[in-house]
């Protein structure tokens, strides 16, 4: 069975999937990461801060969704290694 | 000398702020939650107005350039030096190449990193807090970024021995739900009577909009008394005849979202303010964090004096035991 | 004679360390000019433990220590000036007239004003043709000569570091009225002249903003590096009382001044000027001519 981790947001905040309105989002479930690749952003503060992958893996499911609220420590993505 | 490896979300230098320029348009700035700045202050032996590091949300990763002593107070946002956890609200030293980095936020929004002798930057009319807006003050003018060099001033006022801290009972607990006590008044009358209640009955729920120009919350729509909007005021009932902003007012544009307008806060302008802060809950509000709680308590000035006198004897009470501490 | 009496004061303390004092709901230059004279008389007792006197348009705010000066008496010191204060012609009040150049429908503020038409009342016209035909100006020649014509008085500084709203100095009757943009803009360049509800103001630097745009100023009313005659003393060039008269220039006539600017060698043309309340509202015109003929000719 695969290893499950999972990349948690260190902000509360507005989770977003996409760079804008108009853009694909960064990953899909199914699609493989690696180290450094943006899968979100996080509004607060009207800063913008990239939620970037601390390891290789593939997503396995987007715990919150797009636009979705967040707080600081909460999951946002698991991933299977 | 500090440098910054990592800024973190908004790291920026500041101190009690620039007092005085409010008739120009200019805020005070200057640190968010006093009563941290003050006792991260004390805990290195710095001149009570120096300037410190305000951290918020998420914590920067600063490497010494030589030893020093340091303190961190405010919310908790876990310290690690060079990996291994230390303690807030106590006098540290570190030594040249040792790495400060900070865990996930847990309680509270601000933490305070203050460094033997201060932060040295120009004092900008009387202050050396940063005001982004205009981009004065501070380092340059804005938060700091990845290799920025930051240096230490000479307002080291006392030496304090390391291992000092300060008595848990002096220490504030932050929770995510907050009462945060409003003188009402200013513009009040222009809310309804049921509008009024209202306000202080909701549980308002912080936004992601929530930073040093102030911090808005969703909650319930207020109504404003109809009437026939007078010369000047602007044509929604939640305009007024442009005025003046205290610090700590809170304004609902439209009736939605109210407004607490912190330091860095526009000064004046045409919406009702209905209610303010009282000074010693700004530290308070400084400290909450976007989706937490937070009802407003309405109380009397003489309550509001009272609570300034209560935070005022307790700073006391650290800087008199730091003194016999030594 | 004209005496301080139609207006309705409220008391108000903003937490421990604010009085807010409103003179009246509306704006009007008697209620401004009673703040100043309040403000000015407070600026003079220098009393201990008060940090900041923030006169506005038609109220005014004081920020001091209470554990300096008690509020209690703080707002009763404030109630005694206002008691004291006497009738409109008793009050003399020392301003400077400035002549502030505007080059009106400038190539700047029209490329910003169309990026956003999508956000305004009107989005086939332009601010100027829009503001013109609501205040019944057959074309915005018309208006321009109604801004340019009469001064403003700077009735308060603030939002920003420097922005001064100013209120012209004419009969209500004949006051520009605009309402602000339906959304705000994101962007207006600095030292953008604009307009909203019956105040004009000029953007200290670029930002958002909802007023309606006419032009730009060639001088600037905000300068940090101080480096200008004008900023010797403070960043901000405009002071609460001035008198400006808004002057339309042409384009060539602007980039003279930019240069001016640019080599450090502008300065802005003032003088001073005294009045009594009572003087100005009692006859406006007669006011408006004298003013010009003082910053002019005198």
């Amino acid at each position: 069975m695969a290893e499950k981790t999972a990349i948690v947001s260190p902000l509360p905040g507005i989770f977003y999937r996409r760079p804008s309105p108009d853009s694909p989002e960064f990953v899909q479930a199914g699609e493989a990461i690696k180290v450094g690749d943006v899968i979100g952003l996080i509004e607060v503060m009207k800063n913008y801060y990239e939620i970037k992958a601390e390891e290789d893996g593939v997503v396995d499911q987007f715990v919150v969704g797009d636009e979705e609220l967040v707080d600081a420590g909460q999951e946002l993505v698991t991933l299977t290694k | 000398m500090i440098n910054v490896k990592k800024p973190g979300l908004q790291t920026t230098v500041q101190d009690r702020g620039r007092i005085g320029y409010y008739e120009i348009g200019m805020p005070p700035s200057g640190a968010m939650d006093k009563y941290a700045f003050t006792v991260a202050n004390l805990l290195v032996g710095n001149d009570p107005n120096a300037a410190v590091l305000e951290i918020t949300y998420l914590g920067p990763v600063l490497e010494f350039g030589k030893a020093m002593k340091i303190s961190l107070t405010g919310g908790e946002i876990p310290p690690r030096i060079n990996g291994q956890p230390v303690p807030m609200w106590t006098t540290l030293e570190v030594r040249e190449g040792d790495q400060l980095s900070f865990d996930f936020v847990k309680g509270g929004a601000r933490v305070y990193l203050a460094i033997e002798g201060g932060i040295a930057v120009p004092l900008i009319m009387g202050s050396r807090s940063t005001y982004t807006l205009i981009g004065i003050g501070g380092f340059e003018g804005r938060a700091v970024a990845e290799g920025d060099v930051i240096y230490t001033a000479d307002m080291r006022k006392k030496e304090i021995p390391v291992g000092t801290r300060i008595d848990p009972d002096l220490i504030p607990a932050y929770s995510k739900t907050h009462e945060i006590r409003v003188v009402v008044g200013l513009c009040s009358y222009r809310l309804t009577e049921e509008s009024k209640q209202t306000f202080l009955d909701t549980e308002w729920t912080v936004t992601p909009e929530a930073n040093r120009t102030g911090y808005r919350h969703r909650g319930e729509k207020l109504h404003f008394v109809e009437r026939e909007q007078p010369f000047g005021a602007g044509s929604n009932p939640s305009n007024v005849t442009d005025l003046g902003y205290p610090i700590g007012s809170i304004q609902v544009p439209d009736g939605v979202e109210p407004i607490v307008l912190l330091h860095d806060a526009v000064t004046g302008g045409g919406y009702a303010t209905i209610a303010t802060v009282i000074s010693s809950d700004l530290d308070r509000m400084a400290q909450v964090k976007t989706n937490e709680k937070v009802r407003f308590v309405s109380v009397s000035l003489e309550e509001a004096l009272e609570a300034r006198r209560t935070v005022k004897q307790k700073l006391g009470v650290i800087a008199q035991f730091i003194e016999i501490g030594m | 004679m004209k005496e301080v009496s139609q207006l309705q004061t409220r008391y108000e303390y903003g937490g421990d360390e604010f009085i807010f004092v409103q003179l009246s709901e509306a704006m009007s230059l008697e209620a401004n000019f009673k703040g100043m004279a309040i403000t000015r008389k407070l600026k003079e007792a220098n009393l201990e433990g008060v940090y900041d006197i923030c006169p506005s348009n038609a109220s005014y705010m004081v920020r001091f220590d209470p554990e300096i000066i008690a509020p209690q008496a703080l707002l009763e010191k404030l109630q005694q000036i206002e008691r004291d204060l006497g009738g409109l012609d008793e009050i003399t009040i020392t301003s400077r007239l400035v002549d502030v150049p505007v080059y009106f429908n400038d190539p700047w503020t029209h490329e910003a004003l169309m990026r956003f038409r999508d956000r305004h009342q009107a989005p086939d016209s332009t601010d100027l043709e829009y503001s013109a035909k609501i205040n019944g100006y057959a074309n915005t020649d018309d208006f321009i000569e109604a801004i340019t014509s009469a001064p403003f008085l700077v009735s308060m500084i603030g939002f920003v570091p420097g922005l001064p709203w100013c209120f012209q100095m004419v009969r209500q009757e004949k006051q520009i009225e605009v309402p602000k943009y339906v959304r705000p803009r994101t962007f207006t360049p600095e030292r953008a002249f604009g307009f909203g509800g019956a105040f004009s103001v000029i953007y200290p630097v670029q930002g958002a903003g909802g007023y309606q745009l006419y032009g730009i100023a060639p001088a600037p009313i905000y300068q940090k590096e101080q480096t200008l005659f004008d900023f010797q003393d403070s960043i901000v060039f405009p002071k609460q009382g001035d008198i400006f008269r808004y002057r339309s220039i042409h384009a060539d006539e602007y980039q003279a001044i930019r240069e001016q600017v640019e080599d450090g060698s502008f300065v802005y043309h003032k003088k001073e000027i005294r009045f009594t309340p009572g003087e100005v509202l009692s006859d406006l015109e007669a006011f408006a001519e004298r003013a010009l003929r003082r910053l002019y000719h005198d």
